[in-house]
């Protein structure tokens, strides 16, 4: 992870504060160096008239001493001058004679009267008027001593610029000590309006959080803040939505269950159908019995008619009970439950003179680590859907295959294909905009069905024309085996 | 009476010399105050840098009267009379020093060969006649014996040459000496004397003969030798440490110009 990266993983609380800091600390950096920058050069510029005015000063009184080489006198004015330029700091003042040598030092037990001047005090200057030896905080002046254009003399003066120093050095702690304690408290400060400014958006990522696992709750009124128009325009737009979306959820387990009943009514109809025509064979087997009941072939023959019929009856009452009962959806799913589907369809193909070619290729044992109640429904409710979109005497389709993990059950019809808004409801990983588009409620079991078993949809067109539905349905065999174990 | 209106109108012109200690204002206040009052007239004290600008303003009549040095005395006796000698420790003789760094181990003169040396004033008797003297008598010229030599022109000077290093020794006045001790004890004891002279007759007051006849001068005289039993001329005396005046006879420089002949034999 990079260190932008990093930086941005760091909650904006912490990193606006630091942000701040690093801008003060910027800022400070720049505000000093300029500071300083001019500190440094108004006391150059400052030395550099307090030597000139010195070395002036100097000048006029020593100049006509030097030319009569008066050692006294020039010893005297240096003297005097000494507790003169107190502001200058001077360490020591020599003046010598137009031969180099000494006239007088203001400390002559260093710098000898007559002796010749070290040679490094003739070195030892820069271009500027004054220069100034950082190490030993020293600043060096000269000055010729010039009488009717002819060179008479010099003056070499040290100064000590330890003061300058200092005083750069405490501007320097001040700036440090001020910019720091500011950029402590503007941090501070910016911590702190920071997390005021979000608290609230606390608040709705909280919410959204809690959204999002399934529990989306509205923002109490306490919460919503009053003077705050945005934060406020925010929480209450937020409210709507879930308010919104709680309606379209209702409204959709509504609809749901209407469809569910509107197909129970549909196989409820064909149930009775499947149910009455027995019925009919029954009650003539009844009439058989109550007339010709002693004869014992035909009493045996008319028992043995009852008996097939109400066996019937019981299939189709078996399936829709294990159909719609929800105690019983929990159960793994076996080739039963595939067959009850066949059987609970049975009526509607019946009825539009349709076929339905079954291929059941069940590899492990009876049953699989699927929920059999969702299933059943889903593919109950595809081979409805493909029923109703293929003409009578058309031919749909169920082929089931169980792999190693995965259920695949592919459910054909030769109906004129999916609308995209209908397919749209299967597939896409967000089925809301399709839902919303209008019609499909039955898809839409299917998807919540498939979804709840994790499983997904795969919607291709057939080569001899129609539509392949295939419900791809992952499991643990593991689980499976364990279980058989 | 036409003496006393000029006299009223110009003031008396008394001359000092460095050898006086000329730098406490205090002391030519008191000194101006109390010669005014005695000699009855407006007086007005001239001083100069150097022993040989007061001596040429005195023998040329410019001012009345001076205290000078027994030198320049010795030199124009004929011209100048004396007018009264101070007193120090109850007599009216000083000496010369030889003085030199404190801490610095030298016995006598000879051990100031090769100095830069410091004298007070070319026509001062302790500052520099002395040691030209005593060099003289060695058969030696000051630029032979010492390295160099300069002048600093007030003896008071040559005490701060030598403290400070300026100078490696330097020839100054007793009395000046001494009177240090007490004010400035702090620049004496940064200094020690290597060799006394003899006694030699105290710098005097002198007067142009011109002006002999001149009551003022003798109204000065006067006015001097009684100094010690006036009080505003005790507060001058107690200023200078000296114990008053005294008009002493000109054999009293005697032994100074025999140095000057000495000198003067040797070149």
């Amino acid at each position: 992870m990079s260190l932008i990266s990093r930086f941005r993983s760091i909650p904006v609380t912490y990193r606006v504060p630091v942000i701040v800091a690093l801008l003060m600390v910027m800022i400070s950096a720049v505000i000093s160096e300029r500071v300083l920058d001019r500190l440094s050069r108004t006391q150059e510029g400052f030395l550099n008239g307090l030597a000139e005015t010195y070395l002036d000063g100097l000048s006029s009184a020593v100049l006509p001493s030097v030319l009569r080489g008066d050692v006294w006198e020039v010893f005297d004015a240096l003297d005097r001058s000494s507790s003169s330029y107190e502001a200058l700091s001077p360490i020591e003042t020599v003046v010598t004679g137009s031969d180099g040598r000494i006239l007088a030092a203001t400390d002559p037990a260093r710098m000898a009267t007559f002796s010749q001047l070290p040679a490094n005090y003739l070195n030892r200057y820069g271009p500027g008027i004054v220069t100034i030896d950082e190490s030993a905080l020293t600043g060096f002046a000269k000055r010729d001593l010039i009488y009717q254009g002819q060179p008479v003399g010099t003056i070499h003066a040290t100064f000590d610029v330890s003061r300058l120093f200092a005083e750069r050095h405490e501007i320097f702690l001040t700036l440090l000590v001020t910019n720091g304690v500011l950029a402590v408290l503007f941090s501070l400060g910016g911590f702190l309006i920071v997390r005021q400014m979000i608290s609230p958006m606390r608040i709705l990522e909280n919410h959204m959080r809690s959204a999002a696992h399934g529990t989306a709750e509205p923002i109490s009124l306490e919460q919503i803040p009053e003077g705050d128009s945005e934060v406020a325009g925010l929480f209450r737009g937020y409210n709507t939505l879930v308010h919104a979306e709680r309606e379209r959820a209702n409204l959709a387990m509504q609809l749901a269950e209407e469809e569910k009943l509107s197909s129970l009514g549909r196989l409820a109809s064909g149930m009775a159908h499947e149910i009455n025509n027995p019925l009919g064979g029954l009650f003539n087997a009844l009439d058989t019995l109550k007339t010709h009941g002693e004869t014992p072939g035909v009493r045996d023959t008319s028992i043995s008619l009852i008996e097939r019929g109400l066996a019937g009856i019981r299939d189709v009452v078996e399936a829709a009970l294990a159909t719609y009962r929800p105690e019983r959806s929990h159960r793994p799913l076996s080739a039963d439950d595939l067959d009850d589907v066949r059987l609970l369809l049975k009526p509607e193909l019946h009825r539009k003179r349709q076929r339905l070619d079954w291929e059941i290729v069940w590899n492990g044992s009876g049953e699989l680590p699927v929920r059999g109640g969702p299933v059943r429904q889903a593919v109950l409710n595809l081979l409805l859907n493909a029923s109703a979109v293929t003409a009578e005497g058309g031919i749909l389709s169920l082929k089931a295959e169980d792999s190693r993990n995965q259920l695949v059950i592919e459910i054909g019809d030769q109906g004129p294909g999916f609308p995209a808004d209908f397919a749209g409801i299967l597939v896409d990983s967000d089925p809301g905009p399709a839902v919303r588009a209008g019609g499909g409620l039955g898809l839409w079991m299917v998807r919540r069905l498939v979804d709840d078993l994790r499983g997904r949809v795969v919607i291709a067109t057939k080569k001899d024309g129609g539509t392949a539905v295939t419900l791809l349905i992952p499991f643990q065999r593991e689980d499976r085996k364990a279980n058989a174990a | 009476m036409p003496r006393i209106s000029e006299a009223e109108v110009q003031p008396f012109k008394f001359g000092l010399t460095p050898v006086f200690l000329s730098n406490d204002l205090e002391l030519l206040g008191y000194l101006r105050g109390y010669l005014t009052s005695k000699l009855g007239g407006p007086v007005e004290l001239v001083s100069r840098r150097t022993y040989q600008e007061i001596t040429a303003l005195l023998v040329s009549g410019q001012i009345h009267s001076a205290w000078i040095c027994g030198y320049p005395y010795v030199q124009f006796k004929a011209d100048l009379d004396l007018v009264a000698t101070p007193v120090w420790h109850g007599k009216p003789l000083y000496q010369s020093y030889l003085v030199t760094a404190a801490g610095r181990p030298v016995n006598d003169w000879t051990g100031l060969k090769g100095d830069v040396h410091a004298f007070s004033d070319p026509d001062s008797n302790s500052g520099f006649l002395v040691t030209r003297t005593l060099l003289a008598k060695n058969k030696l010229l000051p630029e032979q014996f010492f390295s160099r030599s300069f002048f600093t022109y007030g003896h008071r000077n040559v005490v701060r040459a030598v403290a400070s290093g300026l100078a490696q020794s330097g020839s100054v006045d007793g009395y000046v000496y001494e009177v240090m001790r007490q004010t400035e004890p702090d620049l004496i004891k940064q200094t020690r004397i290597v060799q006394q002279s003899e006694w030699l007759g105290f710098p005097p007051v002198a007067s142009p003969k011109s002006l002999s006849g001149d009551p003022r001068v003798k109204a000065l005289r006067l006015a001097l030798v009684s100094m010690k039993n006036d009080p505003e001329g005790k507060k001058v005396l107690d200023l200078l440490r000296l114990d008053g005046f005294l008009a002493t006879d000109p054999s009293l420089f005697d032994t100074i110009a025999a140095e000057v002949e000495i000198v003067r034999q040797f070149g």
